[in-house]
């Protein structure tokens, strides 16, 4: 059972709930980390769009006041001058041809007057006359060639011609994408630190708790003396190991009280009708005819039926507490079962049934053997009573997945639809059952005492099923500390 | 044959030491543990009925006692208790017995008489086994009635062997399903019964003297005379 979770760590409630509260940290990480990129990006375009305002209307009025045929120069200059002091964290590579400013000023009918920046002019000029620019208002303009977009600034002369003052954003989104590839490496370290640390926290407290659930679900089906690991410190998995161990307690002492209860009921009844029983066989013993006979025998008859249903009602009454004391050993269900249609095979016969017992080798059980032939001889005393001349019964032992099924088929009239559901309780029997209705709940309470289950169905094909379920015997016969758990249950 | 019954109920001590007697057994009793301890100790017991709830004293803690004391007869124990103590399995695996009240006086004085028979020397185990015209091959598995074979399943011939050992005395339906079949309990029909009609059927054939006799009220007994 250790062993199990560990093996299978994607199946654990530490998995589980490290994976959901690391998606949670992802996440939120995340939209904080985008809301500052978009803050950031924002703030330095409008710091960029400033200046790129500032230095338009200033290369405007050069323009301006500059000769024509100077203006070349001039603007040259300028604009070299621009792209030197222009963003920080300029590349040191200048290899390319400088591209970072251009500056272009067209006539009113559109043609190109002056054009400074590398290439011919002409793929910019196109791609601001699609672009509709305001002045004062800095746009982004994509020019075929670049793979980067400009921003671009404009401003009206008075002689009709416009003057435009494109940036790239290069160093921008370079900026923007150094910021993202550092925060996505640290996001990362820090999603998998934390990921690690709440699964390694969580897994190490839900161990503990993990000990508290084998080592109660031990105690529930064998001694009522175990207690479940506490450890020292103070917390909710100690508490809650502490309040299992006071309730282990009570429950303990009150089963104790029960079986004092039922042991001394059962003394309290067993003493006085052993004397009648042992009064009636010595007057039997004395009478020699018939007639005389009769009631005696009847009454030890009755003596007898009534011996059984005590001895039933008490074990029901503890099983159903879930404080049966069993004695366990080995058995073979298998085995078993030929033993006991052996012996009722012969009565089955006389009341024209057949009976057929289906084995697919042993099938080992670790059970009290006295109470599974009572329990066998109780289904099978139920099938004698109630199945209608020829019809069949069959009965199969088999192992299956880590556990001992014994089913029982009959073809009979199968059970009242009413009783079905309230079968196992004590009282109910079919209408014209003449037991004491103790039958199946006897079956019901041993097979929970084991830790197995009994299923009742009518078959579809008419008659009933009843199927037994108990824990196949573990392997080795010392029984591991905690180790029957969940292989049963 | 001196036997020491230890039972504090009165009715039930009336009784035992009535049928006991009638059986041939010389009865001493007690009421509790002290005075059983001393009459065991000065008189020499072949057997002991010893009842395990006591006033003043657990009937186990009594036979243990005993048995430091040098008293080795063998002990039947008798419990109105509902499970079988581990001690008890314990005293049960030293050669000891028990039974769970109430029971049939049949059932106890067989009982009685196994424990006795265990304690007793082995006198060679018999390959044969008579009673009246009918016998039984241990060895080759067979019975024969008046020199006819019978025709016998495995099961009816166990049946038939322990009838024999024990003939001329009752078994009860639980100690013929204890010893042939090797189980304690009590079904509330008659499987036992078809068994030995089936049985009955095989030996004791027409025209011949009926062997196998039902006890109304107790079980069966295989007449040897």
């Amino acid at each position: 059972m250790s062993s199990k979770t560990d093996k299978k760590p994607m199946r654990s409630a530490a998995w589980r709930i490290s994976l959901w509260a690391t998606l949670a940290f992802a996440f939120g990480t995340m939209v904080v980390f985008v809301f500052l990129h978009n803050f950031v990006a924002g703030d330095i375009q409008r710091r960029g769009d400033v200046w790129l305002s500032g230095e338009v209307e200033t290369l405007g009025d050069v323009a301006e006041h500059t000769p024509k045929d100077a203006l070349y120069d001039r603007v040259v200059g300028e604009v070299a001058e621009l792209a030197e002091h222009e963003v920080p964290n300029k590349e040191a590579d200048k290899s390319e041809p400088d591209d970072t400013v251009f500056f272009l000023q067209s006539a009113s009918d559109g043609s190109l007057i002056l054009w400074v920046g590398a290439g011919s002019g002409e793929e910019p000029l196109k791609a601001i006359r699609a672009t509709k620019i305001l002045e004062d208002h800095p746009t982004d303009v994509r020019i075929p060639g670049f793979p980067i977009p400009y921003r671009v600034a404009a401003i009206s002369m008075d002689d009709g011609s416009r003057i435009f003052l494109g940036l790239s954003e290069r160093d921008e989104l370079r900026v923007l994408r150094y910021l993202r590839l550092r925060f996505l490496l640290l996001w990362f370290l820090i999603v998998l630190l934390g990921f690690s640390i709440v699964f390694f926290t969580t897994r190490r407290m839900l161990s503990h708790v993990r000990k508290i659930t084998e080592a109660a679900s031990h105690i529930g089906h064998s001694e009522l003396d175990a207690r479940v690991p506490t450890t020292r410190r103070n917390d909710e998995v100690s508490q809650l190991a502490l309040t299992l161990n006071r309730m282990l307690d009570r429950i303990e002492s009150s089963m104790h009280q029960l079986h004092t209860i039922t042991d001394s009921l059962a003394h309290d009844l067993r003493s006085p009708l052993t004397a009648i029983r042992g009064k009636l066989e010595m007057s039997l013993s004395s009478v020699s005819d018939g007639e005389h006979a009769e009631p005696i025998v009847a009454a030890i008859d009755e003596l007898d039926r009534l011996t059984d249903f005590l001895n039933k009602s008490l074990d029901v009454a503890e099983a159903k507490a879930d404080a049966l004391r069993l004695t366990r050993s080995a058995v073979d269900l298998t085995e078993l079962l030929r033993t006991m249609t052996d012996l009722y095979e012969p009565s089955m016969s006389e009341n024209g049934l057949r009976v057929h017992l289906i084995s697919n080798g042993p099938v080992e059980i670790f059970a009290d053997a006295a109470l599974i032939h009572r329990m066998v001889a109780n289904l099978l005393d139920n099938e004698l009573k109630h199945l209608p001349a020829d019809c069949t019964l069959t009965i199969e032992t088999r192992a299956e997945d880590g556990t001992a099924l014994l089913i029982l088929e009959d073809n009979g009239h199968g059970f009242d639809s009413d009783v079905l559901l309230h079968l196992f309780e004590r009282r109910v029997k079919g209408r014209d059952s003449n037991g004491h209705g103790l039958g199946l709940a006897f079956v019901d309470a041993v097979v929970r005492a084991h830790g197995g289950t009994v299923s009742v169905s009518n078959r579809e094909a008419g008659g009933a099923r009843i199927a037994v379920s108990l824990p196949l015997a573990e392997r080795q016969n010392t029984p591991a500390p905690i180790a029957s758990a969940s292989a049963s249950n | 044959m001196r036997l020491l019954l230890v039972e504090d109920e009165v009715d039930i001590q009336s009784f035992l030491r009535r049928s006991l007697e009638e059986a041939g057994y010389e009865v001493k009793a007690a009421n509790d543990g002290k005075t059983a301890e001393h009459l065991a100790v000065e008189g020499t017991f072949d057997i002991l009925i010893v009842d395990l709830g006591l006033p003043d004293q657990d009937g186990i803690t009594l036979i243990l006692r005993l048995r430091q004391l040098g008293v080795r007869a063998p002990v039947l124990i008798l419990s109105a208790r509902r499970s079988v103590d581990d001690r008890v399995r314990g005293l049960e695996q030293g050669g000891d017995d028990y039974l769970t009240k109430p029971f049939a006086l049949a059932e106890l004085l067989a009982r009685l008489r196994n424990l006795l028979k265990r304690n007793s020397p082995p006198s060679g185990e018999a390959t044969r086994i008579r009673v009246q015209d009918l016998e039984l091959d241990l060895l080759r598995r067979e019975a024969s009635r008046g020199g006819q074979v019978l025709q016998l399943t495995q099961q009816e011939f166990v049946l038939l062997e322990y009838l024999c050992r024990n003939a001329g005395r009752v078994v009860t339906r639980s100690m013929i399903l204890d010893k042939v079949w090797g189980m304690r309990i009590q079904p509330d029909t008659n499987v036992v019964d078809v068994h030995i009609y089936r049985l009955r059927g095989k030996v004791d054939g027409a025209g011949l003297v009926p062997l196998i006799r039902t006890m109304r009220g107790v079980g069966y007994v295989l007449k040897d005379r």
